[in-house]
């Protein structure tokens, strides 16, 4: 029974006209969205490589100079791009690439794509995440809006009942027919893919591993897409009817539900503006310990303690350079300082993500989107992760400069300068992305809901065709 | 024939709650719409008055320290901080350069959520790394905002396909049709009249929501009633496109579901392909150079400067006469090295930074030209205008802050070369910054879109059809 309804469906839907359209069109668009992306991705690897290595010459190369002079010179930190960026952008298009590493100050990630392109660029782009997560759906609805009411229609419903037919075993059979095709295309555009990316230089980090759970998340979103759309078609009469609810949920919940999430997000926890961030923390920093200043009053109370320490009478009888020790000590505390405001930051970022996921239970596009980009390492958690690490690794910068200024000058020298060679054993900068089991431990939740959608929505599809009986005519 | 018309298509709309719904459809997502646009406009507001707010408090301390210094007392500010040293002073009371909200912000986000509405350039801040992008969350960038312009754009043409895709294949479905065609009318005419008055009561639902929300929003429509007028003309236009594309599927297509889904189809080529596309091939065509290349070539320039700070400073006075006193000992120290490089470093960078103008202008000019292929970018574009939160108004801010951070800098600049100190009396000289909106022009788009939906029309209207294979 499942196997024939299967080979009548298959061969139905390829008859028909727009069903062969369809799937043209979206094949075509989904080759072009890979081949740009392919492209883009590969242009952007190609200027990462070479900015990192020029960016480390110019460190290099500074020449004789003082440790805190290089420290104000800084470096940059640049964010590499994902394989699996191929599939999915995410939010890189919003964040930052680059991040200026340099003395007292954590900047934030500058040039994103987006703020230098038209006004376009926030309708979308041509990429694959595009297609899979709109276009697809799309797809599915216009193959399966009548695949239960033409039977109404028709009256074929009549003869089938007649014969006998055990509803859930048909609908399993047109279930699998609408599914198939899909399948394959998913399949096909994962592998190739996949072939580009391992076939691609420097291509680093991926893993076929992430690709098949990427391709899993999408399977198990089409599957319930496919349940709504049945659902849908099983409870209406016409199949003009059939195609605008079912649309009207597609808009409900790829396009309005994710608006609305992210407006109620913003005036429930509102992010600070850029210059109302930094005004705070220039008043905390102003209170505290500032490695320039020898004059104000924290100043004054740590030289009293170090001497006191040391057991000596003036600075200029420490073992090292009171002027880098205080430097240091400075810098401590301003990373303290930002610690604390990105920390804040973070928890809005983290009540956001709640109430993100909190929607999510009513739109399977939610979990879908963020478990998507999670993958693809495009998500902005990933993107906090970058900056966590860039600014760890600034801190670490300015201590090994301000370590070797106390250690190898003499208080009050400013004039005294590190060797050329110094600026080459300063570790380089290595980031790692989160690996695919934290990924994974990260998303419990979106996993968890997408299950429940899946399950639900199979349940409710089962109960409401478990005999053609209860289908209405 | 048309009163009979008119009179029971309004029974029949009326009894089958179709204007009800509406009504309430179009108010709920009007209302919900306007409720998030004003909440941001509130947010955007609030920042503002609280950076003036800190700004004054700010100046007012400055002002008591001068006052202070001029009388001739002793500070406990380090040597960095005096605010005589007219560079210090620049720096630590930038102006609050700022972009308030237009009266129609609401409308739309546009690119509010994108851009800061404002900056504080300082003295020794560089311009070409002056950083107009806001801290928001990118997931919220990504995901956009649910305003009116969402509404009009995308939900709208859904709204009029659902009132509208069965006209013709609803009768030839029931079988009436041929009861319709004994009757004297073309059907051509019977369908264009059954719609158009669909297309005057939606028109009507519309101005009355649109209103009734627009008023319960605090919009003041008296004095921006040029305005709301732009705004409803361009609405009315984008749904006469919508109704008119109805029309000849209407003719042209027998099922109602086949109507269905090609109107659906031309619903996601305009509003959901077509920006797609052309934003992908303008970005093709004009590429951005790498801002990381960039980046590594503004370092090389730097470290080179920073090198040969003296002499850079030597050739800078050399050719800058104005700034040079007699005095053998004019002022050399850091500021004035710092000043000099920066000014060498933005010289030999903008041939680099003007590439990135033109490709951005480029891409706009292509954008510009390829957007009146898709009413519903149109109609993005013209709503945006209006709110004042288009890409246009933030690169208009972004150009008059950078003349102004000029003006700033150069304020400063001769006081700090000829060693002056900063006094108090030169306060009420500072320069003041004033936002100036560009004048919006959205009349020709209304029009085209009007020229769009004749053609169309005409199209449909000439008779190549007979009545009977209308009706077969």
């Amino acid at each position: 029974m499942i196997l024939n309804t299967l080979k009548k469906e298959s061969k139905e839907l390829f008859r028909e006209g727009r069903i062969r359209i369809a799937f043209i069109f979206v094949i075509t668009l989904t080759i072009t969205a890979v081949f740009i992306s392919a492209w883009h991705y590969k242009d952007i690897n190609e200027e990462y490589v070479f900015a990192k290595q020029s960016e480390r010459e110019i460190w290099d190369n500074q020449g004789e100079k003082n440790p805190h002079s290089a420290a104000h010179y800084g470096t940059y930190a640049f964010k590499p791009k994902y394989p699996l960026a191929l599939i999915d952008q995410g939010v890189d298009k919003y964040t930052g690439t680059s991040i200026f590493l340099e003395a007292h100050k954590r900047n934030e990630a500058q040039f994103d794509e987006a703020s230098d392109q038209t006004g376009l660029a926030r309708f979308g782009n041509l990429t694959p995440d595009f297609v899979l997560m709109f276009i697809i759906p799309l797809l599915i609805i216009l193959i399966a809006y009548n695949s239960l009411t033409k039977e109404k229609e028709m009256g074929t419903i009549t003869l089938l009942n007649s014969q006998g037919a055990i509803g859930f075993k048909l609908i399993f059979g047109k279930w699998l027919a609408i599914f198939l095709p899909l399948f394959v295309l998913l399949f096909v555009l994962f592998t190739v893919s996949g072939i580009i990316l391992s076939s691609l230089p420097d291509f680093g980090i991926f893993s076929w591993l992430s690709l098949a759970i990427l391709f899993l998340t999408y399977v198990v979103y089409y599957a319930i897409f496919i349940n709504l759309v049945l659902i849908i078609s099983g409870l209406v009469k016409k199949s003009g009817i059939a195609l605008v609810l079912s649309l009207s949920f597609w808009i409900l919940v790829c396009l309005i539900l994710p608006k609305t999430a992210s407006n109620i997000a913003e005036y429930k926890h509102p992010y600070p503006t850029k210059q109302e961030f930094a005004a705070n923390i220039t008043k905390d920093k102003k209170e505290g310990l500032d490695g320039h200043n020898p004059w104000s009053e924290a100043s004054k109370a740590l030289a009293k303690q170090v001497l006191k320490e040391y057991g000596v009478d003036s600075l200029s009888q420490l073992p090292f350079n009171y002027d880098g020790y205080r430097m240091q000590k400075g810098e401590e505390h301003e990373a303290e300082i930002y610690f604390k405001h990105y920390k804040k930051l973070k928890i809005q970022h983290s009540n956001q993500s709640r109430i993100y996921r909190q929607l999510a239970s009513i739109s399977p596009f939610l979990p879908t989107r963020f478990l998507s980009m999670s993958i693809a390492n495009t998500d902005y958690t990933t993107h906090w992760h970058f900056a966590d690490a860039a600014e760890n690794y600034r801190i670490e910068t300015q201590k090994f400069l301000n370590e070797h200024f106390a250690k190898e000058s003499k208080y009050g020298d400013w004039s005294w300068k590190a060797n050329a060679d110094f600026w080459k054993q300063l570790p380089k900068f290595n980031y790692k992305p989160p690996t695919l089991s934290e990924i994974l431990k990260r998303n419990t939740g979106n996993i968890l809901i997408l299950l429940c959608w899946l399950l639900g929505s199979f349940a409710v599809l089962f109960l409401t065709t478990k005999s053609l009986k209860n289908v209405k005519v | 024939m048309l009163k009979y018309n008119f009179k029971y298509e309004w029974l029949l709309l009326i009894r089958n709650r179709w204007i009800q719904v509406l009504t309430i459809l179009l108010f709920i997502l009007f209302g919900f719409a306007a409720y998030n646009g004003t909440q941001k406009v509130k947010m955007r507001t609030s920042n503002l008055t609280s950076a003036i707010n800190e700004l004054q408090i700010k100046e007012r301390e400055i002002l008591s320290q001068l006052d202070s210094l001029e009388a001739g007392h002793e500070l406990n500010i380090s040597r960095w901080m005096m605010p005589t040293n007219p560079v210090v002073t620049g720096n630590l009371l930038p102006r609050v350069v700022n972009m308030p909200p237009k009266s129609t912000a609401f409308i739309s986000t546009g690119q509010s959520d994108l851009f800061a509405h404002y900056v504080q350039p300082i003295v020794t801040g560089e311009d070409s790394t002056m950083n107009f992008k806001e801290m928001t969350s990118p997931t919220q960038l990504l995901f956009g905002s649910f305003d009116l312009t969402f509404v009009i754009v995308y939900l709208l043409p859904l709204l009029i396909i659902a009132f509208s895709f069965n006209i013709l294949a609803s009768e030839r479905e029931r079988g009436s049709l041929k009861l319709l065609a004994s009757q004297p009318i073309n059907i051509r005419v019977w369908v264009l009249q059954k719609l158009g008055l669909r297309f005057f009561w939606l028109v009507m639902v519309i101005i009355i929501t649109l209103s009734l929300v627009f008023i319960i929003f605090d919009f003041d429509i008296k004095t921006n009633w040029m305005s709301f007028i732009t705004l409803l003309s361009i609405i009315i236009a984008y749904t006469l496109f919508w109704f008119v594309l109805a029309f000849a599927t209407n003719i042209w297509i027998r099922s109602s579901a086949k109507n269905a889904i090609t109107l659906i189809g031309f619903w996601i080529l305009f509003v959901l392909l077509s920006p797609t596309l052309i934003n992908q091939i303008s970005n093709t065509l004009y590429p951005i150079p790498s801002r990381t290349l960039m980046l590594n070539e503004m370092r090389s320039i730097k470290s080179e400067a920073i090198k040969k700070q003296d002499e850079i400073l030597d050739n800078f006075l050399r050719n800058h006469p104005e700034y040079a006193t007699n005095d053998s000992k004019q002022a050399r120290g850091f500021y004035q090295k710092y000043m000099a490089t920066q000014q060498l470093i933005q010289d030999e960078l903008k041939p680099l930074l003007s590439e990135f103008e033109s490709q951005i202008n480029n891409q706009h000019k292509l954008v510009n030209a390829s957007s009146w292929f898709s009413p519903a970018l149109i109609v993005q574009n013209s709503l945006n205008q209006i709110a004042g939160t288009s890409t246009g108004d933030y690169q208009n801010f972004k150009r008059q802050s950078i003349i102004f951070s000029k003006e700033w800098r150069n304020f400063f600049k001769p006081m700090l070369f000829k060693g002056e100190k900063f006094k108090k009396s030169d306060y009420k000289n500072l320069p003041e910054f004033r936002y100036r909106y560009a004048s919006v022009n959205t009349y020709s788009k209304t029009f085209w879109l009007i020229i769009i939906s004749s053609l169309i029309l005409f199209l449909v209207l000439t008779p190549n059809k007979h009545q009977i294979e209308l009706i077969s």
